[in-house]
């Protein structure tokens, strides 16, 4: 890829964004360019900013960019050669996408009454989860075997997360901050369901369906 | 080297103590030498349901704390020479007994018994941890009821928890008209539920309560449906490939036809 094309999205919009903030200046640094590019652009910004007498506290923030220790050492490095400005904080605020991005934490058993598991991913237990067992996941919830206790997926806000069950029969799920108890009556057979949100409603769906919902949601 | 075997439930109630015993006096009706200890100080019952209470001079917590020996805790049955118990403390508090001297006492009755079978308190605090905590098997006792059965279940994670390999099951009070009807629990939904080997089920049985009442173990009569089900869990235990008990209602009687006969394993 040449240099020019993977410029060209600084003329559309701005590969690092400075706000004011109570405290000093947050500098939002563009995730999905080269960080060369945006590295130039940041030595611009900073130049610019050099109006005031005093020094200011400067904030990073990387989004959803994996940040080496390379790039970190060229981020202050401008910082410090340039003007006034103090690195005050390093890197975003961990989004719910990014704790996505973390491996799925794999239970081989019986998650029984009493038993909790959090992960900041997705969860995939082989085997049942009876009632009074408790699941809570950043992610999606995968169950292989029979779903009997409670789940709350997408725990911190991530309103795609779904739960799959082989057998779908949960006392309560929660996805992101909507939940739904069980139906006192089912009306029909249990058997590879997930539960995902349509809007603010809880939806429950066949298994068939959920490559559909997903390409849907992508 | 004997085996020590911790009887628990979670809920109180569902037949913990009339398991211990019956399932103890079972063993020692084929000739094992066998000890009962009632871990549930404060609130000891194994010796009132085996008949022994006005036989007790020193107690489990004695021992513990070295006020006496362990052999002169221990009470002779009066039925069987090769059957013993060691009864709990009635007025001391749970926390007398620790973790570490019941390990020491489960090792040493090991050394001198075929089978130590354990009878813990309800509920999963210190009482229990202390029950568990010698023994190398445990049977967990429930009864076809959710409640029963989500305490189980918690226990078997605790016992999970504790490195305990694969407990057994007991499923007790079985009313098998009630279970037919569909209105108690399935045998199938439990194991289903807890995914635990069955070691046995004993039905509802009112000469459980009468023989309780007389300090006379159920399996002392052969004909009552219980005692049928402790001698086949005493069996299936020394490792013999009893089939279930059948409990099929119908043609007039409960167990008068043993006609469908379920393998075990």
């Amino acid at each position: 890829m040449s240099r020019s094309a993977r410029s060209a999205p600084a003329k559309v919009r701005d590969l690092v964004t400075v706000k004011g903030i109570r405290n000093g200046l947050l500098f939002v640094l563009a995730d999905d360019v080269d960080i060369a590019d945006v590295l130039e652009e940041l030595e611009h910004k900073i130049e610019g900013q050099i109006k005031s007498d005093g020094t200011l506290t400067a904030y990073v923030e990387c989004g959803q960019r994996k940040v080496t220790d390379d790039d970190e050492r060229m981020i202050r490095k401008l910082f410090a050669t340039h003007g006034n400005l103090i690195v005050g904080g390093f890197a975003g605020a961990p989004t719910v996408s990014s704790l996505r991005h973390k491996d799925p934490y794999v239970f081989k058993g019986t998650v029984r009454s009493g038993m909790l598991i959090e992960h900041d991913g997705d969860v995939v237990i082989i085997g049942d989860v009876n009632p009074g067992g408790q699941i809570i996941a950043a992610g999606d919830v995968y169950i292989m075997g029979h779903l009997r206790g409670s789940i709350h997926a997408g725990a911190s806000g991530n309103h795609q997360a779904v739960i799959a069950a082989n057998y779908f029969e949960p006392l309560q799920v929660r996805i992101a901050h909507v939940v739904r108890r069980a139906p006192d009556v089912r009306t029909r057979p249990a058997e590879m369901e997930f539960a995902y949100l349509d809007g603010e409603q809880m939806a429950i769906e066949q298994m068939a369906y959920l490559a559909q919902y997903r390409a849907k949601m992508s | 080297m004997g085996e020590a075997i911790v009887v628990t439930s979670g809920k109180g109630g569902v037949g913990k103590t009339t398991s211990s015993a019956n399932i103890g006096t079972a063993l020692a009706l084929l000739g094992k030498k066998v000890c009962m200890v009632d871990t549930d100080i404060g609130l000891r019952n194994l010796d009132v349901v085996m008949g022994l209470e006005n036989r007790i001079i020193f107690d489990v917590i004695d021992v513990a704390s070295g006020a006496c020996r362990l052999e002169q805790a221990l009470i002779k049955d009066k039925r069987f020479d090769q059957l013993f118990l060691l009864p709990a403390a009635q007025t001391k508090d749970k926390l007398a007994l620790s973790e570490q001297s019941m390990q020491t006492i489960v090792a040493k009755l090991k050394e001198q018994f075929d089978f130590v079978i354990i009878d813990c308190p309800a509920g999963i605090e210190h009482g229990f941890r202390v029950a568990v905590t010698g023994a190398d098997q445990a049977i967990v006792v429930t009864t076809p009821e959710q409640a029963a059965v989500r305490d189980a279940d918690r226990v078997i994670g605790l016992l999970e928890a504790q490195k305990i390999s694969s407990p057994k099951l007991i499923i007790n009070r079985i009313r098998p008209q009630m279970m037919k009807n569909g209105d108690m629990l399935d045998i199938d939904d439990i194991i289903s539920i807890l995914s635990l080997d069955l070691l046995g089920i004993v039905p509802d049985d009112e000469h459980v309560i009468r023989a309780a009442n007389q300090g006379e173990p159920t399996v002392m009569r052969p004909d009552s449906p219980a005692s049928m089900g402790y001698r086949n869990i005493a069996r299936r235990i020394l490792g013999d490939p009893v089939p279930l008990m059948n409990l099929s209602v119908d043609e007039g009687g409960l167990f008068k036809k043993m006609r469908k006969w379920i393998g075990l394993h």
